[in-house]
């Protein structure tokens, strides 16, 4: 995570690693090779390819998946899915910010009982999870009952298979991926730092703004990379709580290798998302490194 | 040189060994919940076979595996439409009705269909539609066909299948197109009425769609039969109609693969499988149309007054295999839902 967080210090390559230091990598370089690399070296291949009537990979050469990829349907898909993991990164930063540095600041004990909070939600099926949240929000479930008991609404609750309840399902879901890396950024905060702000003047908004959130940065931005990237390519949240209603790029991957039997297309869908995300990585780190 | 021939002549045993157990099984590849478990015990008691009983969810998932190549399926239970594109490509055996003497009890309605005209590759085990359930206590008006479901007046209390070339065949259906010749012009017709009409519905579901008609989410549902059938148990007053402007029919049946390791076992399972009260038995568990007229005589005649799994009569059709043309309806149905 720190690697993520802190790309340069890997990146000068001070010392090469001798031969004990490669057998200690050597899993990961395993497990990289084959999980990484050959999957997406396989895609790479079959988006070139074409299918045949029972939606078999045929070998011969073509660039028709790509130039579907080109067609406004798609590339409107592509848009709305940036625009909702955006949001939800946005919500999850600005909810998930004050959790962590509070659990962060808080006293050891309360920490440890504040974070096992924050962890039991892994330890039960995020496809429970997400049925449980169908549960909350129907028509005819507590929520709308007690709202309505409340006066607070007249009518049932109309909330599930709208574009809200996949909002509420996908901060619900990445939450603990914001609140987890700034936690760990906050924890470390030296306090004689924002003690000497404040003593020099600073209002507590200035040490905010100059002091703690800069150096809870590499936190923010290892969150915002963890909620970002998997919530784009979402797919089960929208189908079972948006009710399939708006299709993510997420949505239009998983059903050409599902029911529309399309491996090829789907596997340039699936490259093009990663050469673009390569490229705004490659972007944002580049202009990370010029400000220094 | 005699311990070699000890060697040899136990060797000799254990392939005889392996090839006799090999023979007491059948491979099973269906979709799950589908056979219950009380029907494969009573099939290996009779028969010392023992039945290895593999699921899927989809047809798509069940292509995938069986193409793959990995394992070795005897038996499989694919749709029509499935059934049809394996067929063209010469991945299923011909089976052997000789050893399927209980195929007589198949209503001749389900046979020589179009997937499998002369009737050699497949063996029908059940059937079903897509039809119309109504929760007759939130909806008071009748509701006869597609366009009194798309009316305007249900906005927001529609459940349909997630599947983008059921939504086109609906559309297809009230332009008296046919469902099975999906042109660019078709598409182009159909257009229109489905940009009216899925911005109507509330939630595509192709798994579960009963959740939301019972959890109150919904009033109205284009679904499997099946589903409609288990709301019915549940509870009265869903209603279901087949819709009158025509309605799809989906066969699911037995087939065995190409180079099924077991297929003298595989045709005496599917036999099992057609005997009346083994067939009755499925129906008791699973409430689709049973096609075999003898166990039809032996269901309740509660099962029967089930609208879903026994509707009236209508026109039916059963999907052909349209091939490459499932990417514009893909494409079509997509930009669809990205502008509602």
């Amino acid at each position: 995570m720190t690697a993520i967080a802190d790309p340069h210090i890997t990146s000068a390559g001070k010392r090469q690693p001798g031969t004990t230091g490669w057998l200690l990598l050597s899993p990961m370089l395993l497990w990289l090779g084959l999980f990484v690399v050959a999957p997406t070296a396989i895609l790479f291949v079959y988006s070139f390819c074409q299918r045949d009537e029972l939606g078999q990979v045929v070998f011969e050469f073509t660039w028709e998946n790509y130039a579907r990829i080109a067609d406004p349907v798609y590339l409107n898909i592509l848009l709305r899915s940036i625009w909702y993991a955006g949001l939800t990164t946005a919500i999850c930063l600005v909810v998930g910010y004050p959790v962590a540095y509070y659990i962060g600041r808080a006293p050891a004990q309360r920490r440890s009982w504040l974070l096992l909070l924050v962890m039991i939600p892994f330890w039960i099926s995020f496809l429970l999870r997400t049925y449980a949240w169908i549960s909350l929000l129907k028509a005819e479930g507590p929520v709308s009952a007690l709202l309505q008991w409340a006066h607070l609404i007249a009518t049932p609750l109309e909330i599930l298979y709208t574009p809200t309840a996949v909002m509420i399902g996908l901060v619900y879901t990445y939450l603990p991926f914001m609140i987890l890396p700034i936690f760990t950024s906050a924890e470390k905060l030296d306090n004689s730092l924002i003690e000497a702000s404040l003593d020099l003047g600073a209002g507590p908004w200035r040490t905010l703004s100059n002091i703690i959130i800069p150096l809870t940065k590499p936190g923010i931005f290892a969150g915002v990379l963890l909620v970002f990237v998997p919530s784009i390519g979402m797919f089960a949240v929208t189908d079972l709580m948006g009710g399939a209603r708006v299709p993510m790029i997420g949505n239009v991957i998983q059903n050409q290798f599902g029911q529309a039997r399309d491996w090829p297309f789907g596997a340039a869908l699936g490259i093009t998302f990663l050469v673009l995300f390569v490229i705004a990585f490659w972007f944002l780190h580049e202009r990370g490194e010029e400000r220094r | 040189m005699k311990r070699l021939r000890i060697l040899l002549a136990s060797l000799a045993t254990l392939v005889a060994a392996v090839q006799l157990h090999a023979a007491k099984e059948v491979n099973l590849f269906g979709w799950s919940e589908y056979v219950p478990q009380a029907v494969l015990d009573k099939f290996t008691a009779e028969t010392g076979i023992k039945v290895n009983y593999e699921t899927y969810a989809s047809n798509e998932e069940m292509l995938s595996k069986l193409l793959g190549g990995a394992a070795q399926y005897d038996l499989i239970q694919p749709t029509d439409y499935v059934i049809e594109a394996l067929r063209a490509k010469g991945k299923l055996e011909v089976i052997d009705f000789k050893n399927v003497p209980n195929f007589k009890n198949i209503a001749k309605e389900y046979t020589n269909l179009p997937h499998d005209p002369e009737q050699k590759y497949s063996v029908p085990y059940m059937v079903g539609t897509v039809g119309i359930v109504i929760n007759t206590e939130k909806i008071k008006e009748p509701i006869a066909g597609l366009n009194d479901v798309f009316s305007g007046k249900y906005k927001g209390r529609i459940v349909t299948l997630n599947d983008n070339r059921e939504l086109l065949t609906w559309a297809m259906r009230t332009l008296d197109l046919d469902i099975n010749k999906v042109t660019p012009e078709a598409i182009a017709k159909s257009r229109p009425i489905l940009s009216k009409w899925l911005p109507q519905i509330k939630l595509y579901d192709s798994d579960s769609p009963k959740t939301a008609l019972l959890n109150g989410d919904v009033d109205i549902g284009i679904v499997w039969s099946g589903e409609a059938a288990i709301l019915f148990q549940e509870n009265k007053k869903f209603a279901y109609v087949l819709p009158k402007e025509g309605a799809h029919l989906w066969i699911d049946s037995l087939a065995i693969p190409k180079g099924a390791p077991h297929k003298a076992a595989a045709e005496q399972f599917i036999n099992f499988i057609l005997r009346p009260e083994i067939s009755a038995l499925i129906s008791e568990a699973f409430p689709y149309t049973n096609p075999n007229t003898e166990a039809r005589k032996l269901l309740t005649p509660e099962q029967l007054a089930n609208p879903a799994s026994y509707p009236g009569a209508a026109k039916l059709e059963t999907f052909r295999d349209i091939g490459k043309a499932a990417a514009s309806v893909d494409k079509l149905i997509t930009d669809l839902k990205g502008g509602s």
